[in-house]
């Protein structure tokens, strides 16, 4: 039989499958040997459980002073620029909120539907380790195995289904092996390349499932020249290019505590200036008063969600503070609720944090007991759990997200500034496309990797806030 | 007043652990272990422990974290594991040997699952409907839903009486910081128990840590003692 590849040539042909932006989790064994392989400073993140999102054995643009750091394997990794450290219920919430595009995993077996198996042994029968394997199976949205093409006995590692016990079941995208690399498609296993010498005859005889021949089979050869791009940048000009693709009947989470401190004040304006209408907005407030001399500067408004309203643009709002402080001043929300223009669904504060954070984090809902025996429980299913009542609430998620950060690297890592951190660092993971207004923007690898709030895998696009603009009018 | 918190050694700050207990392990791969509280609860002799952990991956830098537990495991104190990953086949040291002799207890948690319990038992949630496990050995007669997005299986949460987590350094508050690694599981373990007790490597006054730095507010860590 011709040679096998080796594991570093394993490790390239699965980093030619990437492409620049992505995120992508690795596992242990083969799959570590990835960070050994990518060119210094490619445009894709790695992320271990050990904590590092972007990281690299080696060190070509880490800052010295790197924390300590694990990669899957236990081994030591350092930051690259624009990396950040997390602790492992983000890790978790990444994965399973579909945030991270590829996984790389090694299973000891895979299967025909794309079923995978993390590892089985017969001296610990009954006993499965899983560590992050199933949930880099569940929540990569693509899935590549990398393992050898047979047990050293000879055995097939890719087998023909179904298996009874699964790690993840029809996960697996891509199968690449010392011999081959295998697309798992609905009709069945195919097999696009061979290690050079190999034929399909070989590969097939090694494999424990139909496999068909891709048309014009191809030798293993693998080309990092996708790596060799640049990021696509996040930096928009300005807040009206930043969303130009806001469109009509949207749901845009927005940001903003009590008031004028703190909120995308900028994003807010271009938003109005916009006219996008039937907007449902998810916020905390949904704007409080436009009153003068309403604790804002003398003969002043104050720019909030309230701006939107004005302007004929909410046809819903999901918050929890929907009115003013003020009976006798009525917010402009209140008073279109009462005309029956808007609709509003209400949340307690701490349910709205917490229903955005599973949008987030790919948790579909969770009981809770807050609002259990009150208005907020109508229409929703009520449970006893240990003797104490739950009500069962559903994720939020929305199109658009428009927050407030301080500082933010060109990456799009992300640090806030005293309450405007508030929901903000549980709206960006919920948002497909979330948007932050920064007061600056630096390069990456100036922020302290410990003390970014959100990473730069849950920012879409960045925009600075004009300098001297005024959240009053 | 803060210093309440601050106890002078290992032994004086797990003098009320019980027989029975469920201690909750901060560490990976080596970083972030409590060393110090993990030797004294061995050398303290309570009985029927349940211990929350993950092992570390292969390797010396996870060694560490083994040999701790393996001491409290060989020493029978520990009647039940609940990890992600218990003990490597074949390398697993005191747990292999119990556990295949039937003297402990092992339930087997991936990760995530594992993690986001523990944030739903530190967070006075009462379940989880999580993606993860549907159609995996981890799918196991658990109540199941579908919802807009999918099947979701119901996950309980998890709490502990004790955790041990090592963080880099505390007030005297109680407010903790980490370094790399070694975060990991402590915010969440932090959250997750009755008390928590942190192993610092360094205890400082409040006010020095820069307060938008903290990862664990003292509101989540009960003990303090000295890494030594």
């Amino acid at each position: 039989m011709p040679a096998k590849l080796d594991e570093l040539i394993m490790a390239r042909r699965v980093a030619a499958e990437l492409s620049p932006g992505q995120s992508v989790a690795l596992g242990a064994g083969l799959p570590a040997k990835l960070a050994d392989v990518l060119p210094p400073g490619a445009p894709v993140q790695l992320l271990s459980d050990g904590g590092a999102l972007g990281y690299s054995h080696s060190s070509s643009g880490s800052k010295s002073g790197s924390p300590a750091l694990a990669g899957p394997e236990g081994e030591s990794v350092v930051l690259e620029r624009g990396g950040s450290v997390l602790g492992l219920v983000d890790w978790a919430a990444m994965l399973r909120g579909g945030h991270v595009d590829v996984g790389v995993i090694q299973p000891a077996r895979v299967t025909a539907s794309g079923d995978l198996i993390g590892w089985t042994t017969a001296a610990t029968p009954g006993l499965f380790a899983p560590g992050r394997t199933v949930d880099l199976a569940a929540g990569c949205c693509e899935v590549i195995a990398m393992l050898p093409h047979t047990g050293s006995d000879g055995t097939p590692n890719i087998i023909a289904g179904p298996s009874p016990v699964t790690d993840g079941r029809g996960c697996v995208n891509i199968i690449i092996t010392d011999i081959a690399v295998i697309r798992v498609e609905e009709a069945g296993l195919i097999l696009t390349e061979v290690a050079p010498g190999w034929s399909y005859d070989d590969v097939a005889a090694l494999t424990g499932a139909p496999l068909s021949l891709a048309d014009g089979l191809k030798e293993i050869a693998p080309s990092l020249e996708a790596l060799d791009a640049e990021r696509a940048g996040k930096v928009f000009s300005d807040g009206p290019s930043a969303i130009e693709d806001l469109y009509d009947g949207a749901t845009v989470m927005i940001d903003g505590f009590g008031g004028p401190g703190g909120m995308a004040h900028y994003l807010l304006v271009s938003l109005r200036d916009r006219g996008t209408r039937g907007l449902t907005i998810i916020s905390n407030t949904i704007g409080i008063a436009r009153i003068v001399n309403f604790g804002t500067p003398a003969g002043k408004l104050a720019i909030d969600h309230s701006i939107l309203v004005e302007n004929g643009q909410v046809a819903k709002a999901i918050a929890t503070y929907p009115v003013s402080p003020s009976a006798s001043r009525p917010s402009t929300f209140e008073l279109a609720y009462r005309r029956g223009e808007v609709e509003l669904e209400l949340v307690p504060q701490g349910t709205l944090a917490e229903r955005l954070r599973a949008g987030g984090a790919g948790i579909y809902a969770f009981y809770t007991p807050t609002g259990a025996g009150t208005l907020i429980a109508e229409g929703k299913e009520s449970r006893i759990i240990d003797g104490k009542e739950y009500i069962l609430e559903q994720a939020l998620t929305a199109d658009f997200c428009l927050i407030r950060g301080h500082k933010a690297d060109s990456q799009g890592n992300v640090v806030y500034k005293g309450t405007s951190r508030n929901f903000n660092a549980a709206m960006a993971p919920s948002a497909r496309t979330t948007i932050v207004e920064v007061d600056e923007v630096v390069e990456a690898g100036e922020l302290d990797p410990e003390l970014i709030v959100t990473p730069g895998i849950y920012v879409d696009r960045l925009v600075v806030r004009p300098e001297g603009f005024s959240p009053y009018e | 007043m803060p210093q309440e918190k601050v106890y002078t050694t290992p032994n004086a700050a797990l003098a009320d652990v019980q027989d029975g207990s469920t201690i909750l392990v901060a560490g990976f791969a080596g970083h972030g272990v409590a060393e110090g509280l993990l030797t004294a609860l061995s050398e303290g002799g309570k009985q029927d422990l349940t211990i929350i952990y993950r092992h570390g991956p292969h390797g010396e830098s996870g060694a560490g974290q083994l040999s701790v537990l393996d001491r409290l495991v060989s020493n029978g104190q520990v009647s039940k594991l609940v990890s992600p990953i218990p003990f490597f086949p074949g390398n697993g040291g005191a747990i292999e040997e119990r556990w295949q002799a039937g003297l402990l207890e092992i339930e087997v948690v991936p990760q995530g699952i594992l993690v986001e319990r523990l944030r739903a038992g530190g967070s006075g949630i009462g379940g989880v409907f999580l993606p993860t496990a549907v159609g995996t050995r981890f799918d196991s007669g658990q109540e199941k839903r579908e919802f807009p997005q999918g099947e979701a299986v119901l996950e309980l949460p998890l709490k502990g009486d004790y955790a041990f987590i090592k963080a880099a350094v505390v007030d005297t508050l109680g407010n903790a910081i980490y370094r790399g690694s070694a975060r990991n599981w402590a915010p969440v373990m932090a959250m997750a128990a009755r008390i928590t007790v942190a192993e610092a490597g360094r205890i400082v006054e409040p006010g020095e840590l820069d307060p938008e730095a903290i990862i664990s507010p003292g509101i989540f860590v009960n003990r303090i003692v000295s890494a030594g």
